[in-house]
């Protein structure tokens, strides 16, 4: 069975899932699209109403940044051949190791509050109080993945959250300024103010998500591909990333187009009102079903990553891989992230308020995941010969380093701002 | 792969052997004999004087596959330099350091050898298979000790306590915690990263293991340990492995081989198991996989391929003994002892006239108390073997069962042929469904 050292061995190809409905959706285009959550829609909607066409540019630059990052990870999975918590685990000193693992559990925990919020933004829309709906939801998702009946949840809630593809129509009929939407997008228009830079954190905190990349790099490798199939997993990435940025501008020029200029948002009615061009009076609707899905499917699948994640890391794969009911383990660790994910969403503040400001904190949390991924991609001893391109390897610093100078800003000016510096 | 929950029971036994390693481990005099390698690095290596000329970075092992790997030097962080140092050089070694026996160091780089593995980068945070316990593990921690004239490694430590140990101050970091130890002889450890060394000479312990077991092992692997282990694995075992695994995880393991070596091990699988995997490819994917084998196998596979997956001949064995009735009690046993690695697969010898056509159908027991010299057609066989033909669907085989209560059925062709065998094992497959393990990335739209 050895191939001869200097032949490159010829692998057999396909990795592509086939499944009934939704055959055309690789592992890119899944991951990179399940940015586009509750967290996702309420910040384009709200950056859209505050700033109308002017995070435009930003949108732009995040679209790329995004491309970038799925490619990394990409890579890493096809050419490492591994999940990227347990090259983690193998590559970095055991502290540093325990430090990306702390990262990511931070990061999604702010998701599961973020999707529990949405919940309960979506449900309130029907006019039911987020102290029922999020308990009930809390308790039906735990069940639902405990007795392993997920995956007809799974189906209702994408069949639900194909309502945001109202969007691209909304932006259409909703006649934006085109030349306005040009210039924005091409020339920076930058606000010097401090919610302009929150904003611009958390637009890179929701579209740039710990999960994605960690779903993006144990799809490839679970699907074994190789090598061989890079230029397919790749294109597949790169693709999955630009329909995710195109999805991330319609509902920014959408929301601009019928409610820019109005403020920061502070409910899901009033982001409905960006679908009213397509919906009329049933925008609510639509948007409620929508924000539901987004939700409920993100609020099972963000815990799940993260209890594998660990589960890598610690090197416990396999009290995960057995069935639910088999791996108590996982089970208390998925059911603590909801619980914890919907007690927090049960403050009484501003839900989407604390959907925003859990995008902050992932985009702080966004740069060191970044920096893990460009340290792993670039190593030899994980993806071989297949290291970055000096100009590939350039780009992405480039990334990391905007992503983490924007952190530390937004940070310096939150911390400034506690003691009136700023 | 009905038979793997039975396997798993054994686990009861494997805990209390494992919980008896633990207490004498946790055997305060033992303990503080074992160095921990992970406390080692970092620690200082001192010349006659205890003047200080480094600091250790890494502990180089040989390997030769059996016992305890003897250490064969230190790998020294002298300023910026990584300078090996030869165990000969070494006076003593504990917890808090290497003493060397002479007043200075030749500062030679370190080049590994083939044989020689460093245990800090290439073990200590790696997967491992546990071969006693049946699993695969990550090292939290290499304990060295003292054997003999010689410090060898003789056990890993695969404890979360030992983890967390190794996140605390440096002071609590460097004393041995022995948590959850295995014994290193019962240990499958993988190359280094780099693919530089590969698995020479698996542990024989190995071969002890089911194939059930094994079939664990593999799903649980990284990418190109599973493929090591595989290496190692003499091919029958390879292929007795691969029959017991998720239909699932054995299409990733082989798309991650050559069509050839992949095609290679589908020829070693029993027919039917193998015609259960290619169903999980695309079609040009198994045109690729099929024009690689020989005509024989690929003309089998391609019939069997070609019956539906819920039909009888979906769910059949090929491996049939047919048999004249004019041949001798002690000819056909000594067919059957020729044929011993089916053995699970038959139940019963059919006897056939000399067009091909189904005589009979006579059960092994009957074989058995049947004296040495009687003619098998000779022989009472019992009522008329139930047959079916091999587009009959399941669920009307499963009928055919459940009246007839026989151990299994004969499939023949319109001529009357047998074609193939279905046996209650493949009717509990082809019924329970398929419990897929779980992964992460399959979560969604899997």
């Amino acid at each position: 069975m050895n191939t001869s050292p200097g032949v490159k061995p010829r692998r057999l190809g396909r990795w592509v899932r086939p499944t009934a409905v939704f055959a055309i959706l690789g592992p890119g285009l899944i991951a990179a699209n399940a940015g586009n959550d509750s967290g996702g829609i309420a910040t384009y909607s709200s950056a859209g109403a505050q700033f109308a066409y002017k995070p435009l540019f930003l949108a732009v630059v995040i679209t790329l940044m995004l491309i970038v990052v799925q490619e990394m990870a990409a890579r890493v999975g096809t050419f490492g051949g591994g999940g990227i918590m347990a090259l983690v685990r193998e590559q970095f000193s055991l502290r540093i190791g325990a430090f990306a693992v702390f990262c990511i559990l931070v990061a999604n925990l702010g998701l599961v509050v973020s999707e529990f919020a949405g919940i309960g933004a979506a449900l309130e829309l029907f006019g039911v109080s987020r102290y029922i709906s999020v308990p009930i939801s809390a308790v039906i998702l735990i069940g639902v993945v405990v007795f392993g009946s997920y995956r007809w949840a799974e189906r209702i809630f994408l069949t639900f959250a194909l309502a945001f593809l109202a969007y691209p129509f909304a932006m259409i009929l909703s006649h934006p300024d085109w030349s306005e939407v040009v210039s924005n997008a091409v020339i920076p228009h930058f606000v010097g103010s401090k919610a302009f830079l929150l904003m611009a954190i958390a637009l890179v905190g929701t579209t740039i998500t710990p999960y994605m990349q960690l779903y993006q790099a144990a799809a490839v490798a679970d699907s074994g591909a190789g090598p061989e199939d890079y230029p397919r997993v790749r294109t597949d990435a790169v693709g999955g990333a630009i329909i995710a940025g195109l999805i991330f501008i319609c509902i920014l020029i959408a929301t601009a187009a019928t409610i820019g200029g109005t403020g920061p948002l502070n409910s899901a009615a009033q982001a409905a009102k960006a679908l009213e061009p397509v919906a009329g009076a049933g925008a609510e609707v639509l948007f409620g079903i929508g924000l539901l899905g987004a939700s409920a499917l993100a609020a099972a699948v963000v815990p799940l990553s993260t209890a594998y994640g660990l589960a890598e890391a610690v090197g416990a794969e396999r009290s995960v891989s057995r069935r639910f009911s088999e791996a108590p383990l996982f089970l208390g660790l998925f059911a603590a992230q909801v619980v914890i994910g919907a007690l927090v969403a049960l403050i009484p503040v501003n839900l989407f308020a604390l959907l925003i400001g859990m995008q902050i904190l992932n985009g702080l949390i966004t740069p060191i995941i970044l920096g893990f991924l460009y340290v792993l991609s670039n190593r030899q001893s994980v993806v071989g010969d297949a290291v970055s391109s000096p100009m590939n390897k350039a780009i992405s610093l480039l990334c990391v380093l905007v992503v983490s100078l924007l952190a530390v800003v937004v940070v310096g000016v939150t911390i400034g701002g506690w003691f009136g510096v700023v | 792969m009905a038979l793997r929950q039975t396997f798993r029971a054994n686990g009861a036994i494997k805990r209390r052997q494992e919980r008896r390693t633990k207490r004498i481990l946790a055997n305060r005099t033992v303990a503080e004999a074992l160095i921990s390698v992970a406390g080692l690095v970092g620690r200082a290596v001192t010349s006659i004087g205890d003047i200080e000329v480094g600091r250790i970075s890494d502990v180089v092992v040989r390997w030769s596959g059996d016992g305890y790997p003897p250490v064969t030097g230190l790998v020294v962080r002298v300023g910026r330099r990584r300078a090996y140092v030869p165990i000969e050089q070494v006076q003593s070694i504990n917890q808090d350091g290497a003493r060397l026996n002479s007043a200075r160091m030749d500062l030679r780089d370190f080049n590994r050898r083939d044989d020689e593995v460093s245990l800090n980068a290439d073990v200590v945070d790696h997967q491992l298979v546990d071969i006693d316990g049946v699993r695969v593990v990550r090292a939290s921690d290499l304990y060295l000790a003292l054997v003999g004239e010689e410090i060898r490694l003789v056990g890993v430590d695969v404890g979360f306590a030992t983890l967390l140990r190794r996140l605390g101050p440096a002071n609590r970091r460097t004393r041995p915690t022995p948590d959850r130890v295995i014994d290193w002889a019962a240990v499958q450890p993988f190359g280094t990263g780099d693919g530089s060394m590969r698995l020479a000479s698996p542990n024989q312990a190995l071969r002890r293991l089911r194939p059930a077991e094994l079939a664990d092992l593999l799903e649980e692997l990284g990418r190109d340990e599973r493929q090591e282990l595989l290496r190692a694995l003499d091919p029958e075992a390879a292929a007795d492995a691969l029959e017991e695994m998720e239909p699932g995880e054995l299409r990733e393991l082989l798309r991650e081989m050559t069509p050839e070596d992949a095609a290679a091990l589908l020829i070693e699988m029993e027919p039917d198991e193998a015609v259960d995997a290619l169903r999980e490819f695309e079609d040009e994917e198994v045109d690729a996989l099929i024009a690689v084998m020989p005509r024989e196998n690929a003309e089998l596979l391609a019939q069997l391929l070609g019956y539906d997956e819920e039909s009888a001949g979906g769910v059949m064995t090929t491996n049939l003994i047919l048999v004249r009735p004019d041949m001798t009690v002690g000819e056909v046993r000594r067919i059957l002892r020729s044929e011993a690695e089916h053995q699970a697969d038959v139940d019963a010898v059919i006897i056939v006239d000399s067009d091909g056509r189904l005589i009979h159908d006579i059960g092994l027991f009957e074989l058995l108390v049947a004296a040495k010299e009687d003619l098998v057609g000779s022989l009472d066989g019992g009522p008329d073997p139930v047959t079916v033909s091999p587009e009959t669907s399941v669920a009307f085989v499963v009928e055919e069962f459940i009246e007839s209560r026989g151990s299994s059925v004969v499939v023949v062709d319109s001529e009357n042929r047998p074609i193939g065998r279905i046996l209650a094992d493949d009717l509990v497959d082809a019924l329970v469904p398929e419990r897929g393990k779980l992964r992460f990335p399959r979560f969604l739209v899997g």
